[in-house]
């Protein structure tokens, strides 16, 4: 069994890709494209590096103006995928990770971090203690603290969809696995006691599920995101609940599922917006074969609180191989 | 400022043999400051507004609306209110006011016209959304408190301008004869100017020192019954009580153009300014790069100023007549003489768009700067030897061509090191688009930007919106280390484009095309430097500059660019992206939203700028004549309707039967108030 991490590295001033296109309400644009084009960049700097004809200071020569085109450099080979992952034991990295620039640059208290952790549809519940141990290894490794002020916990099956919003509230009351649910904030609720977690949320829970979710739990989460096509018209009990039980409503733009295992596939496989880690079809003889299952998706944000500025924002994604 | 006096003004020709004590000590104090502060980090974002009123005097039953001249009874009311003063509200200009206190009350301001108000927040802004959300209601306070100050039959508007001043007969309250010693208008009377002895100093000195009177000449709007050539008919050609008198007889008022003659046609216009505060010096500098290109754009999209002196004009904006108004070049600098005792032909009013990029930015390419940008050099000398760097010390080389207008006696006796008085004078009458504000002197206040091109909006809904959306786009910038670097020139250009009728539907603008920065290079393994983000960067691609812009209607650079050869993103969809990207509460996205709607339909043509409402109001009023003359009953109908949009906005009851034509082609169906 080979475990792959991805990341994206910080999109913040990565380009378009954190750009949404108007009209699309949600969506997991934002990650896949960014995963792409760091996958891309990665290709580029590390064979640039290793190539013997580019001796300059940073083997920057010769394609600084180059657009990233989600298919590598145009004439060049497609880089040995060894020079721009990662293998450490059984984890492959993608691509490799440059810790070089982890870190905030200021004092950590100008800082809000904000985490949302996605626990995707196909993975083992009970691996999700794991899941989020390593989830936060690398987001406490790539920001350089040790306390996140906010985690929010997306579970898989749950979204706020419908016609109109009572509807969808209604809808989403039958929406998820309650138990996992429960048992998954369980250990959740220990790193907050411990205090590596500030405050907890959750994603996308209705009036309903909310009520039920609340009289199983011992903390209460903080934060409720959801994701309203108008923002504008939250059911009333929704509202009302929220505002009994001190939860603070906050808005997303994010899929539930972020990481289908076709999408993974198809931006690791060979194909023409793939990274060529993966042989799909046995191809390559060098290439990853195998079942792929995404597991978990992080994304984490650093927002200077007294500036509004956002420093670093990026997603790590946790997926499985089984030859 | 105070209300009262404050020392003996100079007249022009004392003022001009001191111009240069005043550059020499106003350097010092700037070199002192800089110095001082050029290090002061992690300032929290921090901005304010500053809305603009005109006091009207309307009476249903009155055939006309006039102006009134009361601004400083209604000052003095202001600042005597003690309910007002106790939570911190008042005139900072005649008493102390609380600004410590938790959520003071607002403050208003004296302004150059007479019939003019300024109001802003009790203090700062921060940048907490849900403070955001307290913009709106905050100018709908002072709207009140300012009319609560007034005669019930005075009215605080906001129009940018009064569709008649300056014309013949009665139009302000009192009523003052024209031709006044210090303005020498034959339109406006010298009381038209705020009595402080600073504001009709500064008239006169822009008046002597040019050596004739401001020409504000604004082309005619041509309608189906207005003469061609058109002869503005309110000129007097023969009036002789002042040498200034021969300037029309000398070809200042030509045919098809609305002819002005005084710094009131200009100053006595309302805008709508944020300042932000910057965490650093660097940032400060960046942000004022960074938005000096989105300055013509706001102005296109803000306009509201079709009417001049009783005349539809052919324009949208206000921008180049507050820039001839207080045009105080020479013939000589202005090019129409050969210099002689001019320094400089200089190209632009004080006026006028920005001149200069001055951030550290590596971005920043030397075709963007202006190769002809007149500095003095002496000057930049200086500020060299003092330890600023080029590109500022170039910046304020460039704004200290300018002479002093206006100079106290009293303040030339001693050098105060702890003030900022000379380096201010200079500073401050240099009305650019962009203004970068250096820390005032012995405060705690960081190094702050301010953005001056938007014009007033009829509501406080619109106003809030323009604000809260520029606040919104600075941080989405910085956020995202957004470029919008264009050559200074083309952003001058732009400037002039934004003024043409509807720019804001038929005209292009030059936009960059990728504000995105180039990607970041990880550690390459080899060499084993490596780049952290955020830090430094590889070096900017060098294509052809002309490769990096493009022409774009509003449309395109607010809302996104659909055509094949650009994919400009949009400012409104990067405003969104960082919303999506931080955490914010549903009631407050909702209300932001409505915000970034209606800047959304304006920029589309789905909804109407004011100019054009106000144009549409004009047109279908049954006494226009189609002749492009706007008079006292149709002027009157459209100061009532604005009258009545902005009570209901503050019954906040929403519009319904009320008898505005077009209402909702202005505002679409916000703030109807139907829940």
């Amino acid at each position: 069994m080979t475990r792959i991490v991805l990341s994206t590295g910080n999109i913040i001033s990565g380009g378009p890709c954190i750009i949404r296109k108007p009209g699309i309400f949600r969506s997991n644009l934002e990650f896949t494209n960014s995963l792409r084009s760091n996958f891309v960049a990665a290709q580029e700097d590390y064979s640039a590096a290793a190539s013997p004809t580019t001796n300059g200071t940073n083997g920057t020569n010769g394609h600084s103006d180059e657009h990233v085109n989600g298919n590598g450099i145009s004439g060049h080979p497609r880089s040995a995928t060894e020079l721009w992952t990662e293998k450490d034991g059984d984890v492959i990295y993608i691509p490799r990770i440059d810790w070089s620039g982890a870190g905030l640059q200021e004092e950590r208290s100008q800082y809000e971090i904000t985490v949302k952790l996605f626990f995707l549809p196909h993975a083992p519940v009970e691996q999700r203690a794991s899941y989020i141990e390593e989830a936060l290894r690398l987001v406490k490794k790539e920001l350089g603290v040790s306390v996140i002020d906010l985690l929010i916990a997306s579970f898989p099956g749950i979204s706020f969809e419908g016609d109109c919003e009572w509807e969808a509230d209604k809808l989403n009351a039958k929406m998820g696995s309650e138990a996992d649910e429960v048992a998954t904030w369980a250990a959740l609720e220990t790193l907050h006691e411990q205090g590596t977690i500030q405050r907890l949320g959750i994603a996308e829970f209705g009036t309903q599920k909310l009520e039920r979710f609340l009289s199983q739990i011992k903390t209460m989460p903080e934060v409720d995101q959801i994701n309203l096509q108008n923002c504008c018209n939250v059911p009333p009990p929704l509202a009302q609940l929220a505002k009994e039980k001190g939860i603070e409503l906050l808005t997303h733009s994010d899929c539930t599922d972020i990481l289908p295992s076709g999408t993974l596939r198809e931006l690791l496989g060979t194909g023409q917006l793939g990274a060529g880690v993966l042989s799909d079809d046995g191809s390559d003889k060098n290439g990853l074969k195998g079942d792929l299952t995404p597991q978990w998706v992080v994304k984490y944000t650093s927002f200077v609180k007294d500036r509004g500025v956002i420093e670093n924002k990026g997603y790590f994604a946790g997926a499985e191989l089984l030859a | 400022m105070g209300l009262l006096a404050e020392g003996t003004a100079l007249d022009w020709p004392d003022a001009k043999k001191k111009a240069d004590q005043v550059r020499e000590w106003g350097i010092k104090q700037l070199l002192e400051i800089w110095n001082k502060a050029k290090t002061k980090e992690r300032d929290a974002l921090l901005w304010g507004d500053e809305v603009e009123y005109l006091v009207v005097k309307y009476s249903k039953d009155e055939p006309k609306v006039l102006l009134s001249l009361r601004q400083a009874d209604i000052l003095t009311a202001l600042a005597a209110d003690e309910e007002l003063s106790n939570q911190g509200g008042g005139v900072p200009a005649i008493q102390e006011t609380q600004s410590q206190l938790s959520n003071p009350l607002p403050v208003f301001h004296p302004e150059f016209g007479r019939f003019m108000l300024e109001a802003t927040p009790g203090k700062p802004w921060g940048i907490g959304f849900k403070e955001l959300l307290g913009v709106e209601p905050d100018m709908k306070l002072r709207r009140k408190i300012a009319k609560e100050h007034m005669k019930s039959n005075e009215y605080p508007i906001t129009l940018t301008t009064f569709p008649r001043l300056g014309v013949p007969g009665v139009f302000t309250d009192p009523y003052y004869p024209p031709s006044g010693s210090k303005l020498r208008s034959q339109f406006v009377p010298d009381e038209i100017a705020n009595p402080h002895i600073r504001f009709p100093t500064l008239a006169a000195n822009i008046r002597w020192r040019r050596g004739r009177k401001v020409q504000v000449n604004v082309p005619v709007f041509h309608d189906k019954n207005t003469p061609n050539p058109w002869k503005d008919p309110s000129v007097n050609y023969d009036l002789h009580n002042w040498p200034e008198d021969d300037d029309v007889r000398n070809g200042a008022a030509p045919d098809n153009f609305i002819h002005m003659d005084a710094m009131a046609f200009g100053m006595g216009s309302c805008c709508l300014q944020i300042t932000f505060q910057a965490k650093n010096i660097t940032e400060g500098r960046k942000m004022y790069d960074q938005l000096s290109p989105i300055g013509p754009i706001m102005l296109a999209l803000t306009a509201a100023t079709p009417i001049y002196k009783g005349f539809l004009a052919d324009t949208d904006v206000r921008w180049n007549q507050i820039s001839r108004a207080v045009d105080d070049r020479t013939k000589e600098e202005l090019g129409e003489e050969p210099l002689k005792n001019s320094r400089w032909r200089i190209p632009k009013s004080r006026y006028a768009s920005n001149s200069t990029y001055i951030s550290t930015d590596n971005r920043l390419r030397p075709e963007y700067l202006d190769p002809d940008l007149i500095i003095d050099e002496d000057i930049k000398d200086k500020l060299m030897e003092g330890g600023m760097d080029d590109r500022l010390a170039t910046h304020f080389a460039h704004l200290f061509i300018r002479d002093p207008i206006v100079i106290f006696n009293e303040d030339l006796e001693e050098l105060d090191m702890s003030k900022a008085d000379h380096f201010e004078n200079i500073q401050s009458t240099n009305w650019q688009h962009m203004r970068f504000k250096p820390p005032p002197a012995g405060s705690d206040i960081g190094w702050r930007v301010e953005f001056r091109p938007m014009e007033i909006q009829i509501t406080d809904f619109e106003n809030a919106a323009f604000s809260v959306f520029m606040v919104l786009i600075t941080r989405a910038i910085l956020s995202f280390d957004l470029n919008f670097y264009i050559p200074i020139a083309k952003v001058d250009e732009n400037m002039e484009t934004a003024h043409a009728r509807d720019a804001v539907l038929n005209k292009k603008f030059y936009f960059r095309k990728n504000p995105f920065p180039t990607r970041p290079l990880r550690g390459g393994g080899a060499s084993g430097t490596s780049t952290p983000m955020g830090v430094s960067r590889p070096p900017t691609p060098t294509g052809p500059v002309e490769d990096e812009y493009a022409l774009m209607s509003i449309d395109e650079v607010i809302n996104g660019s659909r055509t094949e050869d650009n994919d400009f993103p949009g400012l409104i969809p990067i405003v969104e992206s960082y919303l999506d990207s931080v955490n914010v509460d549903v009631q407050t996205r909702c209300e932001l939203a409505t915000y970034l709607d209606l800047i959304r339909r304006r920029a589309s043509g789905e909804l109407w700028t004011a100019a054009r409402w106000i144009r549409d109001f004009v047109d279908h009023h049954p006494a226009y004549q189609h002749d492009s003359a706007v008079g006292d009953e149709v002027t009157k109908d459209l100061v009532g309707s604005v009258i009545d949009i902005t009570d209901r906005e503050q019954e906040g009851k929403g519009w319904k039967g009320l008898d505005v034509p077009d209402l909702e082609k202005l505002l679409g169906r916000f703030r109807r108030g139907c829940k």
